[in-house]
């Protein structure tokens, strides 16, 4: 006996056995059909008795182990059941046949057959015949059933009668001595005679007898023999006997205690049935103390003598197996003994002592084992470990199985047998295969364990040719067990995943197996590993702004209070928390991830892009390459949503080695993350800004979506064109511009920027791909004031005066000479050198920047009110052009003129040419000269006053401040002084002529303004009825009366005077001599003082009186104030009048 | 004297695992798995009986045909499997019983390393030596 049966189970002792077989060729599944139906009667109540008959089935039984029966009658094939195919009445003579030769090769043993015969019909099937059935089909054999209790019952008769037969044997002289089939040769010659000899015969029948009882249901009297077996065998020391009887003594106490049967689910017995047939005979262990008294005490105590406790059971048990291991030959009894032991220790859960069964049962040789066998053995050593709760021994084992299903020495491996028991140990070693059970934390198990099974499951499903399996597993080892690999285990690992891949893409579907088992999609969510997670705003060109004042807007915050000092902590809450900035449909949105590669080599990503939800998302994949081991590296995925509304980020995608990998941000550990949702305006058109000029480096600390750059002299005036264009897909419907100049130290006179909006305006709306064009002009004019430090180096000594002679002593020098500040430049020689030095010393360019906005909107968004801006930085560098170092003024001839001297100094590498009004100055470079331009006084009263608002808010100081510079700009439009660059070497072939406007606006001082200003007394003197100014000169005869009045037209807005005035009469000599003794001369008609009362604003005053003169000659009138006290609180330019020039001429 | 010494956390994960490097770790590896089987069993079946003074040695865990199995659990769970070639039958119970204890010790050292993370794989190198030197004794 060879082949072991590792599904036995302590209760088989109790069964018959049948086996049931094809004869000729039945369809295999017609057959299992018939089979089934007939192992279904497992179990017969024999009529007439109380007891029961339990009936064991197999389709499948070597002849071999037959030759057993005698030892254990449950191995005694008993009963044959031949299910055959038969068409025709012509083959039914060779299957009967064949039934026959069948019966032959368990004939010695079997009690009865029976032939099932399918198909056959006419007289054959007819007749009536117990040992024949016939059924038409294989579908219509209704009493099958039916047949095989009957066929059962002819059984239990056989058994019953073989029962009485031995049991009452005892009579008997000879009683056979029974033995197993090596023992055979062992008992030749030996002496049947002696004492010795009977006692084991008559201990191995008692057996024998105990042996039938229990199957036939008496298992009182099975439990009696096998005790008194046991006492006379040991008596003989006849061990492999005595082990049996052991066995069956255990067995039958085993069937006592546990009716349900030690098998397991699969072998479950009907316990209802079983409880009928024990009624009244048969209790549970525990009602022995609690039904006490009982009907048939003396049964009960009878029984309880003869049946072994629990505990002897095992005791039992292990006596015999020592006593079969003696014998080479019994390995099988003896393994199918450890087998029973443990399914009996594991109900009674001692799996301590089950796991020593089971250990002794792995050392059990059986001599050459098939592979097959083997297999079954580990298989049958994992459910049996696995019945005891050692699931790691169990896993252990079944793995064993699995690598036994292929071993080399195989010709044809069960990669798919290896692959499935593979699967079960998974529970064994705690592995899942769901990636998710590992994302807590850092993975704890038995690694090198696990990594080796994760391994074995890949090649084995690669050899089943499945590589989407092998795919899914390596994957699952790279992304779980990545930090337990050593470097050149991860090299190995990828390139055998990218040779599978390259056969079969991973991806994240679910994959099922054939028996039900699920494999959840590993997704890489170490390859690379991300840090954070970030969203992007828009640049600023594009970014969103909300229309302020809007209803529904702003009252969002849950809190009641505007500003609360209490922060709602939320902690670990920020995924979800909304970003403060908007996402536009339509338009490339970016997030920011930061990953590392942990890999040892370069990481190929390819096809990385966004998981989105909540809008239409179209992600934009990137692929990007990582250097081994790289430190964190920011990488920039982007998209673009195609609707409104809140958009969230669950996670990104990528594809890795071939395996593409949907990641999810939720089960990622340790991702920073600023918030992931995010609003989505409705689209907004978006401009494109292009300009006239070459762009330049981004002005620092602006946020501005492109800039200009030039490069200016000061006063100059350049054209910017700014082209905006319609580059995105809504309409363009509103446009606003503005501009913010940034605050410089320089002083900055009139608009910088200055635009017409108005032809771009007339244009909207602008279509997508349409483009208008809005003209800038950037007019740079900073103070043109010299640096201090020049105007010492100008004496008037070596500047060449243009314009009028200097020839009063009258001029002024407003600007004060710092003295502090003179150095040793006084030589002549040297003059012009130094002052070169100092104006390269103190030459810096100045620069100007401003900011120009244009504020659009349009489509879906401007509904919702939204809008965009653009902006456009400008930059100028603002070179000097010409300095005015030194500005005074002189008196005109007339009262209502003045002279502006200018001291004009070219900064200047060229040569330039400085025009006001008529005149023209040509400067070198470097070079300082002095301009006297005559200009009209100005009557800055009427000039427009600032509101009354205005005046209000700004301090007194800044009214003063406003005034001088309107004052300023009034003059300097006067003026119109423009300069000219004639040569402008920097460009070589071209001549260019820049050419710009200068302004003395930062120059003029106070008390140059008052000086240029009206007076607002207005003195008019006229002689002989005509208005007399500087250059007029009034004739007259000598002898006449000549009247002379002067008027006061007061423009000030307060009373003057009144004014006393003398007319005092000089002479000229041109020599610098004055005459004013011309008593006998002139003389007046009347007083020679005038007096003149206040007047009234607007109001104006005459006085008139009469000159004689009595000679010819050239006179003037100098008219005085004769008390200068009076009018101290105006200016002194109100008190100028007009000199009088008179010619008096002979009468003739 | 030992051929493999483990250390097991609580829920059954090395903490620690070291064999000679003659030998195929994995084989070691395997064998200490499987050996929670029963350090388990003997837990559960000696814990309900007298939890307190339980003896933290559990003995022979089971025989393998080279090597012996031996355990002990602290009364944090914490489990030691220490194997021992079974050719070595000069060794006494006793001298296992001090074997665990000296683990015993260092590893409670282990433990009262501020810097150790309990549950962390060890990676002391006093707790190293030591095992080696339990190690080298055998050959």
């Amino acid at each position: 006996m060879s082949v072991p049966d590792y599904m036995q189970c302590a209760e088989d002792h109790q069964t018959v056995l049948v086996v049931v077989q094809p004869v000729g060729i039945v369809p295999e599944d017609q057959f299992f059909r018939i089979y089934k139906r007939i192992s279904s009667v497992n179990q017969v109540n024999v009529r007439d008795t109380q007891r029961a008959l339990f009936i064991r089935y197999r389709h499948h039984y070597p002849p071999e182990n037959n030759e057993w029966g005698d030892f254990q009658t449950h191995r005694k094939v008993v009963g044959l059941i031949s299910v055959t195919s038969c068409s025709s009445a012509k083959e039914w003579p060779q299957t009967a046949e064949r039934f026959h030769g069948q019966k032959e090769l368990f004939g010695s043993t079997l009690y009865d057959s029976r032939l099932l015969v399918f198909g056959l019909q006419g007289d054959i099937a007819e007749q009536q015949r117990t040992d024949v059935a016939f059924y038409p089909s294989y579908d219509n054999c209704p009493d099958v059933e039916k047949r095989v209790e009957d066929f059962v019952e002819s059984i239990f008769i056989v058994l019953e009668s073989k029962r009485l037969d031995r049991a009452t044997d005892k009579s008997g002289d000879k009683i056979p001595l029974l033995c197993v089939p090596f023992e055979k040769k062992d008992f030749v010659g030996l002496d049947t005679d002696s004492r010795h000899y009977k006692k084991r015969c008559q201990g191995r029948m008692r057996k024998h007898v105990g042996d039938l009882c229990l199957q036939a249901g008496m298992l009182q009297d099975a439990l009696v023999h096998y005790h008194m077996a046991v006492e006379l065998l040991r008596s003989v020391n006849d061990f492999l006997w005595l082990g049996a009887a052991l066995e069956g003594l255990c067995s039958a106490s085993v069937i006592f205690h546990y009716p349900g049967g030690t098998a397991g689910k699969s072998g479950a017995r009907k316990p209802s049935i079983s409880a009928a047939t024990d009624t009244g005979k048969r209790h549970r262990p525990g009602a022995l103390t609690t039904s006490g008294i009982s009907a048939d005490t003396s049964s009960e105590i009878g029984r309880a003598k003869n049946c072994l406790s629990q505990e002897d059971i095992i005791e039992k048990y292990k006596e015999a197996i020592s006593y079969y291991g003696k014998y080479k030959n019994a390995g099988v009894i003896e393994l199918e003994a450890c087998v029973k032991a443990v399914r009996v220790l594991a109900i009674q859960k001692r799996a301590m002592e089950a796991s020593e069964f089971l250990q002794n049962a792995v050392y059990i040789n059986l001599g050459q084992l098939s592979e097959e066998e083997k297999i079954q053995r580990y298989s049958v050593l994992s459910e049996l470990y696995e019945l005891i709760g050692f699931h790691r021994k169990s896993a252990f084992f079944k793995r064993v199985a699995a690598m036994q299903c292929v071993a080399p020495t195989i010709p044809d491996p069960g990669w798919k047998a290896c692959y499935r028991l593979l699967l079960e140990t998974l529970p064994g070693y705690s592995l899942s295969l769901d990636p998710k059970d590992f994302s807590k934390g850092t993975h704890r198990g038995w690694a090198a364990v696990q990594m080796r099974l994760l391994h074995e499951l890949v090649y084995a499903s690669r050899r089943m040719g499945n590589p989407g399996l092998s795919v899914r597993h390596l994957s699952f080892l790279l992304q779980t067990m990545l930090d337990f690999l050593s470097d050149q285990e991860k090299k190995e690992v990828t390139q055998s995943l990218e040779n599978y891949t390259s056969k079969c893409p991973g991806g994240m579907n679910i994959i099922t197996l054939p028996d039900g088992l699920k494999l959840p999609p590993v997704p890489f969510t170490k390859l690379p590993i991300v840090k954070s997670v970030s969203l992007l705003n828009l640049p600023a060109s594009l970014r969103p702004h909300k229309v302020k004042g809007l209803p529904g807007q702003g009252v969002t915050s849950a809190s009641p209070f505007i500003y609360s000092p209490i922060t709602l902590h939320s902690r670990g809450d920020d995924r979800t928390k909304k970003i403060d900035f908007q996402w536009v449909q339509g338009d490339v949105c970016e997030v920011q991830l930061m990953v590392y590669n942990p890999m040892p080599f370069e990481l190929r990503v390819e096809n990385m892009g966004l998981l989105m939800s909540g809008v239409e998302f179209e992600s934009l994949p990137a692929a990007l390459s990582l250097p081994a081991e790289s430190g964190l590296y920011p990488v920039t995925l982007v998209g673009v949503p195609r609707t409104a509304g809140n958009i969230t980020v669950n996670g990104y995608h990528t594809s890795v080695f071939g395996v593409s990998s949907d990641c999810l941000l939720d089960s990622l550990v340790g991702v920073k993350s600023s918030g992931c949702t995010v609003e989505v305006v409705p689209s907004l058109p978006r401009l494109q800004l292009s300009t006239s000029l070459p762009r330049s480096a981004r002005l620092c600390g602006e946020d501005l979506s492109s800039s200009v750059c030039l490069q200016l002299f000061n006063g100059e005036t350049q054209q910017l064109v700014i082209t905006l264009e319609n580059i995105g897909s809504e309409t363009l419907n509103t446009l606003e511009m503005s501009s913010k100049t940034l605050t410089t130290k320089e002083k900055l006179f009139g608009d910088f920027l200055s635009w017409d909006l108005q032809d771009a305006l007339s244009r909207l709306p602008l279509k997508p791909g349409q483009a208008v064009t809005v003209p800038v002009d950037i007019h740079a004019k900073l103070d043109f004031s010299g640096q201090e430090n020049l105007l010492q180096d100008l004496n008037d000594d070596g500047i060449s005066v243009t314009g009028l002679p200097i020839s009063s002593p009258l001029r002024q020098v407003l600007k004060p000479r710092p003295e502090n500040k003179q150095k040793t430049n006084t030589e002549g020689g040297t003059e012009g050198h130094s002052g070169e030095q100092k104006i390269n010393r103190g030459k810096k360019n100045d620069t100007l920047e401003a900011v120009l906005n244009f504020r659009y909107s349009g489509g879906l968004g401007q509904v919702e009110g939204y809008y965009r801006e653009i902006s456009l930085g400008v930059k100028v560098d603002v070179e000097p052009s010409v300095f005015f170092t030194r500005v005074s003024t002189l008196p005109a001839s007339s009262t209502r003129q003045c002279h502006l001297l200018l001291d004009v100094f070219n900064p200047t590498e060229h040569e330039l040419t400085l025009t006001a009004r008529n005149q023209q100055l040509i400067l070198h470079s470097s070079e300082c000269q002095r301009m006297a331009i005559q200009v009209d006084k100005f009557d800055f009263e009427s000039l427009p006053m600032p509101s009354h608002d205005v005046l209000r808010q700004s301090s007194l100081y800044q009214q003063e401040e406003e005034r001088q510079q309107a004052h300023g700009g009034q003059i300097n439009s006067t003026l119109d002084l423009r300069w000219n660059i004639i040569s402008f070497s920097c460009q070589l072939l071209s001549s260019l002529c820049s050419s710009g406007e200068a302004s003395v606006e930062g120059v003029l001082t106070q008390l140059v303004l008052e000086h240029m200003q009206l007076a607002p007394l207005q003195w008019d003197v006229l002689v002989n009825g005509k208005a007399c100014d500087s250059d007029v000169v009034a004739d007259c005869k000598v002898g006449d009366a000549v009247p002379l009045e002067v008027k006061l037209t007061n423009r000030s807005k307060s009373p003057v005077g009144p004014f006393s005035l003398t007319v005092v009469p000089f002479q000229d000599y041109q020599n610098g001599v004055q005459n004013s003794e011309l008593q006998d001369v002139v003389t007046f008609i009347g007083s020679n003082s005038f007096y003149i009362d206040s007047v009234s604003p607007a109001g104006n005053s005459t006085c008139v009186g009469a000159l004689l003169f009595l000679y010819t000659g050239d006179f003037y009138l100098s008219i005085k104030f004769q008390d200068d006290s009076v009018g101290r609180d105006l200016p002194p330019a109100s008190f100028c009048l007009p000199s009088v020039h008179v010619r008096a001429q002979d009468p003739a | 004297m030992a051929v493999c010494v483990a250390v097991i956390a609580k829920e059954n994960y090395p903490l620690y695992i070291r064999s000679v490097p003659s030998q195929s770790e994995l084989k070691f590896h395997y064998t200490v798995h499987t050996s929670l089987d029963v350090v388990e069993e003997k837990i559960s079946t000696a814990g309900k009986a007298m939890a307190e003074q339980r003896e933290l040695y559990l003995g022979l865990l089971y025989p393998t045909e080279d090597y012996k199995v031996y355990g002990y659990v602290t009364n944090s769970k914490v489990k030691f499997v220490i194997v021992v070639d079974s050719s070595n039958t000069s060794l006494r119970d006793n001298e296992i019983r001090s074997m665990f204890r000296k683990l015993h010790n260092s590893f409670t050292d282990v433990m009262c390393n501020p810097f150790y993370n309990p549950g962390d794989p060890i990676q002391s190198r006093a707790f190293d030596s030591m095992v080696s030197a339990m190690m080298v004794q055998s050959s």
